[in-house]
Formats: C-alpha cells, sequence, structure tokens
C-alpha cells in the first residue's frame, strides 16, 4: 500500500481543510476528494470525513450522506480492509452508514448520534478523551500510549450517542468503546462528559479495528496555539495533543 | 407582499422630471430600494465623512463591500485582513432566527467578494429586558442566538467575539449587529466594481435560485416598525441557506484560484438591498459603466414573478460577477458542475444574466420589452437629504453622589447584573475553533484571537464594544467610550490596533432630537478614532431603530476593532498565573460613577469620568510595553462592573484552567468605570511603574479578599456564571 489518504467533501463539510493540513504535517499523503469526484475514491488507501453539517443535517445528522456516491466507495473499501477515520460529523456518517459499532447491517445503524442533553442545543467546549481499548486493537491507535489522553473540542448539536441496553451491551462486550471523555488527569466523571453521551463513549471502532468514529475534535487542538493550558514559552506552532492522535493515524496508514 | 414604498413624493418628482415621463413599475422599486437609507446613506453620508479614514495600516477604506487591514508580512508575502460591519435589527425583531443568520450571510458575503477567506465573526447584540419567559423580548434574546448560530458554525467560520446588553430600551427594537472578517493577500484583492476595459463583459450572477423573499427589505429597514404590520413585514425578510452557502463559498474560493492563475482582474460583489438592480448597478457604475440586464435569464424559484420583484427582491445566497467572456464558461462550470450548485438548492446555479455596457445607463429587459431605462448615475449617485437636527447634550445627572461602597453586598449583586454575568450559556451555541486557527477563543479574554496563516506566528485579534447605558446618557462621550473600550480590549491580549470598524444604530433621522445623538455620536467616533491614531474602514448606518411609541433606542455606537499580532506565542493566556504577584491599575482612576453599573444597582446618579486622550495613549502604551516585554502576566481592561469585576474575571479565568489562585485588593471604589487596565506582573518587573497604582497582590487560594471583604472563588464564579442559564439553558 501506498498510504493515499482522502480527505472526503460532502456538501456541507466545513472542516476539510484543516483536517487536511494536519494528515500532511503528520507525514500523510493527503487529497481533498469533492463529492463530485466520487469515482477518483478508489485510488486511495484510506479515508477522512471530517466535520460540518453534510446535507444540511437533513433528517438526522450524517442519515443523508451516510447515502451519497462516495460512501458506496467507502463502504466497499472498507469491507476490504482500508481504514476509515470519521470526525464529528463524519463520525455520524460512518455510524449511520452502520461502519460503527458495526453491529448490524450496512446502513442500518444499531445506534445513533442524537440530540445533546440535557439540553438539545449545539454545544462548543474544550473536552479530553482517553483511550478506552488496547491500543493495538485498531491501526489507528495503534501508536497512542495505554489509556493516552488525547485533547480536542466537542462542537456539535448532535454528538450523544444513544442505543438500546441490548445494543449498549453489544457496544460493551465488543470493546466497541475506543474512547470515553475525561478530564485533563484521565480521570473520569459526569463533569467530562458535555453531552450526556451513553457511557461517556466519545468514539466508536469497529470489530475489525479499521473503522473509527470520533465526535469531539482532535484536530482544533493540534497546534500549541490551539491550546489554552499550553506551557509557557512552548512553540506555538509546535504540535499540541491533538496532533499525537493524527499521527498514530497516519501510522496506522502506511503500516 | 407590501406595496407601499418609503419614496417621498419630492423624491416622486425628482424622478419623474430627471426621466421625462412617469417612472414605471420596476423603476420605482428600483429608487424605492436604491434610494433608501440604507442603499444610499442618503442622511448620513455627509457627518460620516468626519471620521478619519485613512492610516498606516490601511490597504482599502470605506467605499466597497468591506475594508482592508494590512496585518503584516509572512514570507514575503503581505496579508491583509478584510471587515465588515454592519446591522439586521429590523429583520431580527420581526423573526429573530431568520433574521440573524440572514445577518450573519450578508455580512460573510461582504468578506467573501473581496477575494478574501472567511475567517471568523462576531456578534454584539443589544436586547430588550427578556425576565419574563413569555416575553417577546425572551423570544428575540434566543432566537437571534439561535440563528447566528446556525448560519455561522454551518458555514464553518468561528465566533470570535461579541458582546450583548439587555435593556428596556431595546424592549421594541434589538439591535442585531454583524462582523465578519477575511483573510487575504494584499495583491489578490478583488474589487466591488468593474475593472477599466470591462465594457462587453459578462454579468454573471451566481447562487440561490430569485424567490419572492426579501422583497421590499432595503426600503422595510429604513421604515419604523409598527407592531401591527408584523405580518406584512415578515413578506420583507430574507430566508437563510447556510447549507447553500457553505458550497458557495467553496466554490467561490476555486474560482478565486483559478483567476489568479490566469491573473486576470474581475469584479465581485454581493447582492444586498436592492438585490439584482442594486448590485449589478453599483457594480458597473463604480467601474464608470452601465449595463443591460435581462431579468428572464435569472434563475427563479418560481415562474411568473413581476419583473419589480426579480430586479429588486432580497433572496438571499447571491452574488454577481464581471467577467471577461472568454473566462465565464470556466467560472460556470466550477460552480455548477464541479460544485454542482443545481443539486444543493432548487435551481441554484451560476448564469450570465447580461453585459457591461460603455454607455452609462442601466436597462432591464423583460419578456421583450424594455422595463427600466435610466441615467445610471442619477440611480446610483444622486440622492443626498440633509436633514435638521438638534444639537445633542449631556443628561445632567440630578444628583452628584458617592456612597461608601459595600464591597460585601455589592461585588455578588455586580458580578450578576445582566451586563456583567458570564456570556458562555450564549456563546457555547457558536462553534469558535473551526477550522483550527484559533488563539483565543470566544469569551477565553477580551478579545479572540486567530492566527490565520496556516504555519505562520502572525495572529488577528478582534473585539466589539459599545456601552448603552453610556448611550443613553450621552450619544458623543458614547462614540468615543466605544472606540475606547474596543481598543483596550485587543490590546489587553497583547494585540496592536490597526483599525476600525461602526455600526451606527440610531432612531428616527426625522425627528431633530433624534438625529442630533446620531450627529453626536460620530462626532465621537472620530474624536477618539484621531486622538488614537485609527482609520474607521468600513461601516453602516442602521436607523429608524424606533417603535411605534416614538421611542428610540439608546444611542449605540457599536465599534468592531481589530488587532495584529506578531506572534500568537506571546499573546496575554487567560487567568491570573502565579501567586504572590503584583496588581496593577493602569489608567484613569477616578472616582465617577455616572452610567455604571454600580449606579444603577446602588440607584445613584454621578457624572461620566472625564475623557483624557493623552493619559488613555500613555496607558494602553504602557500595557503594550509591558506584555512586549513579558512583564505582563495577565491582564483586562477595566469596563462593565469596574476594577473589582475585571480582576474577578482574571481569577475565574485561572479557576477554569485549574489554578488555584486569588487575590487581595484595597481600593476606595473598585466599581468605578474609568477604563484603563488592571494586570498581574512579574515581581522583578522592569515595568516603568509611573502611571500605575499598585492596588494588590495576587493569593496562593482561590479567594478574594476585597476591602477586607472576602469571597471563595467557587461561589462568586456561580453567581457570576448563573443568570443567563435561564435564558439560554
Amino acid at each position: 500500500m501506498s498510504g493515499r489518504i482522502a480527505v472526503l467533501v460532502f456538501p456541507g463539510t466545513n472542516s476539510e481543510d484543516e483536517t487536511l493540513r494536519l494528515l500532511r504535517e503528520c507525514g500523510g499523503d493527503a487529497d481533498l476528494v469533492h463529492w463530485s469526484n466520487a469515482g477518483a475514491l478508489d485510488e486511495y488507501d484510506a479515508y477522512v470525513l471530517p466535520g460540518g453539517f453534510a446535507y444540511e443535517d437533513r433528517v438526522r445528522a450524517g442519515a443523508i450522506a451516510a447515502h451519497d456516491r462516495m460512501m458506496d466507495r467507502v463502504i466497499e473499501g472498507t469491507q476490504r480492509g482500508k481504514l476509515a477515520l470519521g470526525i464529528c460529523n463524519g463520525a455520524q456518517i460512518l455510524l449511520e452508514a452502520g461502519l460503527v459499532p458495526g453491529t448490524g447491517a450496512v446502513r442500518r445503524p444499531t445506534a445513533a448520534f442524537t440530540h445533546n442533553a440535557p439540553v438539545p442545543h449545539f454545544v462548543c467546549r474544550h473536552v479530553y478523551v482517553k483511550l478506552a481499548m488496547d491500543p493495538a486493537r485498531s491501526p489507528m491507535t495503534a501508536g497512542l500510549a495505554n489509556d493516552a489522553v488525547i485533547p480536542a473540542y466537542t462542537a456539535n448539536g448532535q454528538g450523544r450517542l444513544v442505543a438500546t441496553p441490548e445494543r449498549l451491551r453489544e457496544i460493551a462486550a465488543g470493546d466497541h468503546q475506543a474512547f470515553v471523555y475525561a478530564r485533563a488527569d484521565g480521570s473520569l466523571g459526569d463533569d467530562a462528559i458535555p453531552n450526556g453521551s451513553a457511557s461517556g463513549i466519545a468514539a466508536l471502532v469497529n470489530r475489525e479495528g479499521n473503522v473509527l468514529a470520533i465526535m469531539p475534535h482532535p484536530e482544533r487542538d493540534a497546534w500549541n496555539f490551539n491550546h489554552l493550558d499550553r506551557a509557557e514559552g512552548s512553540d506555538p506552532l509546535a504540535p499540541s495533543g491533538g496532533a499525537v492522535f493524527f499521527r498514530s493515524f497516519v501510522a496506522g496508514v502506511r503500516r | 407582499m407590501r406595496d407601499a414604498l418609503a419614496l417621498r413624493d419630492d423624491e416622486l418628482e425628482r424622478i419623474a422630471l430627471a426621466l421625462g415621463r412617469e417612472p414605471t413599475v420596476v423603476e420605482l422599486h428600483a429608487f424605492d430600494a436604491q434610494w433608501s437609507e440604507h442603499c444610499s446613506y442618503k442622511s448620513s453620508r455627509h457627518h460620516l465623512k468626519k471620521l478619519p479614514v485613512a492610516g498606516g495600516d490601511v490597504a482599502l477604506g470605506p467605499g466597497e463591500d468591506s475594508g482592508i487591514l494590512h496585518l503584516g508580512e509572512h514570507d514575503g508575502v503581505r496579508y491583509g485582513i478584510v471587515i465588515a460591519h454592519e446591522s439586521h435589527n429590523h429583520p431580527s425583531q420581526v423573526v429573530p432566527f431568520e433574521g440573524a443568520a440572514t445577518g450573519i450571510g450578508g455580512i460573510v458575503r461582504d468578506v467573501l467578494c473581496m477575494g478574501a477567506e472567511v475567517i471568523g465573526v462576531a456578534d454584539p447584540l443589544r436586547f430588550g429586558r427578556v425576565e419574563d419567559p413569555g416575553s417577546h423580548q425572551r423570544t428575540v434574546a434566543r432566537g437571534v442566538v439561535d440563528g447566528i448560530g446556525a448560519y455561522g458554525n454551518a458555514i464553518g467560520v468561528p465566533n470570535l467575539a461579541g458582546d450583548v446588553y439587555f435593556d428596556e430600551g431595546f424592549d421594541d427594537n434589538a439591535l442585531v449587529n454583524v462582523v465578519a472578517m477575511g483573510l487575504v493577500k494584499l495583491d489578490e484583492v478583488v474589487h466591488s466594481y468593474a475593472p477599466p476595459g470591462a465594457a462587453g463583459w459578462d454579468v454573471v450572477l451566481v447562487g440561490k435560485a430569485t424567490d419572492p423573499s426579501g422583497f421590499g427589505g432595503a426600503s422595510f429597514s429604513s421604515l419604523v416598525l409598527d407592531a401591527g404590520d408584523e405580518e406584512a413585514n415578515k413578506g420583507a425578510v430574507q430566508v437563510p441557506d447556510p447549507f447553500l452557502k457553505n458550497v458557495l463559498m467553496r466554490a467561490s474560493y476555486r474560482v478565486f484560484a483559478m483567476l489568479r492563475e490566469r491573473k486576470l482582474v474581475v469584479g465581485f460583489k454581493d447582492l444586498g438591498a436592492g438585490g439584482i438592480m442594486g448590485c449589478s448597478a453599483e457594480i458597473v457604475s463604480s467601474g464608470g459603466f452601465g449595463a443591460q440586464i435581462d431579468l428572464d435569464a435569472v434563475n427563479v424559484a418560481v415562474e411568473g414573478m413581476p419583473p419589480e420583484v426579480v430586479a429588486v427582491g432580497e433572496t438571499q445566497e447571491r452574488l454577481i460577477w464581471v467577467l471577461p467572456p472568454e473566462i465565464t464558461p470556466e467560472v460556470l462550470r466550477i460552480y455548477n458542475e464541479e460544485f454542482t450548485l443545481p443539486e444543493i438548492a432548487y435551481n441554484a446555479r451560476a448564469v450570465r444574466i447580461g453585459g457591461v455596457t460603455a454607455e452609462r445607463r442601466y436597462v432591464l429587459r423583460h419578456r421583450g420589452t424594455t422595463v427600466m431605462d435610466v441615467d445610471i448615475e442619477f440611480l446610483t449617485g444622486s440622492i443626498r437629504d440633509e436633514l435638521p437636527y438638534v444639537e445633542c447634550t449631556r443628561v445632567e445627572p440630578a444628583r452628584r453622589e458617592l456612597p461608601a461602597v459595600d464591597v460585601e453586598t455589592l461585588l455578588p449583586k455586580i458580578l450578576a447584573h445582566r451586563d456583567v454575568c458570564s456570556r458562555e450559556p450564549l456563546y457555547r451555541r457558536y462553534d469558535w475553533v473551526v477550522r483550527g486557527r484559533t488563539v483565543l477563543p470566544r469569551g477565553a479574554a477580551d478579545a479572540g484571537v486567530l492566527a490565520p496563516v496556516p504555519g505562520a506566528r502572525l495572529g488577528v485579534a478582534l473585539a466589539v464594544a459599545g456601552n448603552p447605558r453610556i448611550g443613553r446618557l450621552d450619544a458623543r462621550y458614547a462614540g468615543a467610550h466605544a472606540v475606547l473600550e474596543a481598543v483596550r480590549r485587543v490590546i489587553a491580549v497583547g494585540a496592536r490596533p490597526i483599525g476600525l470598524t461602526d455600526c451606527l444604530n440610531f432612531g428616527n433621522p426625522r425627528k431633530p432630537e433624534q438625529y442630533g445623538e446620531f450627529v453626536a455620536a460620530v462626532e465621537g467616533l472620530s474624536d477618539a478614532a484621531r486622538a488614537l491614531d485609527l482609520a474607521f474602514v468600513s461601516g453602516n448606518v442602521s436607523l429608524y431603530n424606533e417603535s411605534k411609541s416614538g421611542r428610540a433606542v439608546p444611542a449605540s455606537p457599536i465599534v468592531a476593532c481589530v488587532g495584529a499580532v506578531r506572534d500568537v506565542g506571546h499573546v496575554v493566556s487567560p487567568g491570573l498565573r502565579r501567586a504572590g504577584s503584583a496588581l496593577l491599575w493602569i489608567g484613569s482612576r477616578e472616582l465617577a460613577v455616572g452610567g455604571s453599573v454600580l449606579a444603577e444597582i446602588a440607584a445613584i446618579e454621578g457624572d461620566l469620568p472625564a475623557i483624557d486622550y493623552v493619559a488613555e495613549n500613555e496607558a494602553m502604551g504602557m500595557i503594550k510595553a509591558g506584555i512586549a516585554r513579558g512583564s505582563v502576566l495577565s491582564c483586562r481592561a477595566v469596563g462593565d462592573g469596574g476594577m473589582l469585576v475585571a480582576l474577578a474575571r482574571l481569577a475565574f479565568d485561572a479557576y477554569a484552567r485549574g489554578r488555584r489562585l486569588g487575590f487581595e485588593i484595597d481600593f476606595a471604589n473598585p466599581f468605578c468605570e474609568t477604563g484603563g487596565f488592571v494586570c498581574e506582573v512579574t515581581g522583578d518587573s522592569e515595568l516603568d511603574l509611573s502611571g500605575a497604582l499598585r492596588v494588590g497582590t495576587t493569593l496562593d487560594r482561590p479567594e478574594i479578599v476585597a476591602n477586607g471583604s472576602r469571597f471563595g472563588i467557587a461561589e462568586l464564579r456561580r453567581v457570576w456564571s448563573q443568570p443567563l442559564e435561564e435564558v439560554y439553558p
């Protein structure tokens, strides 16, 4: 594999440029691929679905985009083992496409990222997420330490994971919880969860470990200048915690 | 649909005289829009000439859709900050969500059309009293915030700055001001006029299919709102489509890149007031041309609309290009095929609708007939309306009081006051970090800061100001105060102020007392900007902010200030840094309570603090120098609630970042709003202390000790952060 990464742009995507730039800074061979050029996706080895409001979040965030022509290629590619990472709206699309947690059929989601709780509003807030599985469970996280804590921003109106009790048990039993919300020191607590997400889940992974959907944005806390708690005198242009996750992803693509 | 025209009888007579015939229906509506205050600034323009518009950092002054400031250089490239500021008051009062959303949509297009990437927005808001959950005021206050969030979040532009005041003076007429900022390389600016040699070029309309929404919008905003007309007025409000705008922006960025590759100079302009007619007439007229437009070529949402609706209706999400004909097919291909506009929204597309003519006439054709044919200069440039005004005087206090200050009871009350308490319940609904360039997010400090150029240390800061408690006392002072406060906020984060914009929200210009407030405020803006050697590069006037009861809003000159940061590593980060530092107050310490939160809470009156520009410049210079030397650890401008509130905010900011620090101060009246700065400085500070007063010391525990009264920071922060939770849960 040559390790080429496609950053998918759906109508309504809004985080493609910073996602592309960080992938490249982390050594990734990445390009933007627009919806009118879906066929080009076959030339890539991994897919990144960035944040935004694809198809205006009509019906449910990610629901329409999951049926876009580009997703035909992503579904087919991931079934053949290609990697797919969805961030925020990208995570919602992967879930609506049935790729995470991947416990049902394609395009038949078994859970939902839905309106935040207790108040169903858009919430912008700095958060930390903690790796909740063995790093080796997915090539995308293999470069992270056990219990790695990654800084990110949550910025969505529909980021709360909900599922039936059986489906939640399935998620736990199948080790599909990739990241959970945590405090900066890695400890857990309700105050660290910005939206009432089930079990504090911030990211889901499929059984094979090649599809990962994360709601908060690590790429928005990617450089020291993004990070309010940076050490005094640190180089503002040096990578911060969000880049650690992207480096691991890029390494997973090249593996 | 409203058929009322805002044109006056004498204006109608002038039109008929100039045309030598009765105007057509289309012409009537065209002049109605083009000669409205909203489009023509007919009564305000000659007063606005008093404002300073030139200076060292100005790359493009007022006159086009946005102004441009020189930010700095990186890798030999000179970068500009494109900035625009306007109001969407009337629409937001009638349909708050859509009115505010289209405010963001419109201001973003003003910045986009300069060839810029849109990088940030700000939203100065003024609402009425929202205590009653069932009130229209609360509906407006919520709907506006949700509209701004829904639009800005979807297009992916971070919200960096803003402020909000709640005052009964805005009960019938909320103010929704919007600011947008863009990044452009200074040699790649696209102008809002047809370039030299453009005769025979194409006029290309791009965006949403024209529909009947927003018909009469320009003249609507130049009328006084009448509650009984609300249903009829709703038709004048446009419908936002941030989804289409998101795609339109990205497609336009692609067109910019294509034009740069081919080194082509073209014209690009936002459709705002006056619709297709207003935009196409202005873009060709300001280049010295005329135009012939074929209304049948316009992509429409419904067939059979009257020509005047197609011509002047204010459907959102549209722009006009003036292009050499050989490049038109490629531009149409990018919008319609690469970015599939027709699939994004019904019949959205880019389409050629006419041509630029050497003859200085503006001609509209519809179904084979000419429905408008006028001298373009007469249409776009000739209107002027000098209205009488009464010299505005200060509302002098009935009494001059300075009570003994009981910090123990006053501090919690002031922190919970609606003008002082935390705005986070409101701005957490906005995305302040999309695009990944945010250094100081919304609410983290006095100004928002971005690192706009990827890979560069350059930063840009943005802050707004405008205090209605002062506006109702003295309009001229309020103008000066808004400039000083916006500038201080930018300085407090470590930026160098490089330019200003203004939005002037006032009452009915046909009432000499209300108009006098506008005239006085412009003088105040001018005084302060000249004293600080800053220019206004763009702005907007919103008049007729008056309810049918005849009451105007408090004089509301609202200012935005842009700052340049040479190295974002040196931005002053939020919150107290360490225990044992000295706390300094730099600036005037006059004991005056006029216009303060203290005066309102204690029900007292007093004089406004004197403005001393020499002292202001000195204070600003000291802070700049202290930050540059690294001796200022934390800093805030002193504003609503006074010095003690500014210090409490520094302690709250530290607490939110996990630093358990506090401070102890002793000062006669720490709630006076005399301006200046409070800052924490290093013990071995080289700061020149002359003119600075040491008011206290930081503590190693989360406690505030003020004039002997003790407060726990966790509890005080709760008092400060709760009040707006009910309005914005």
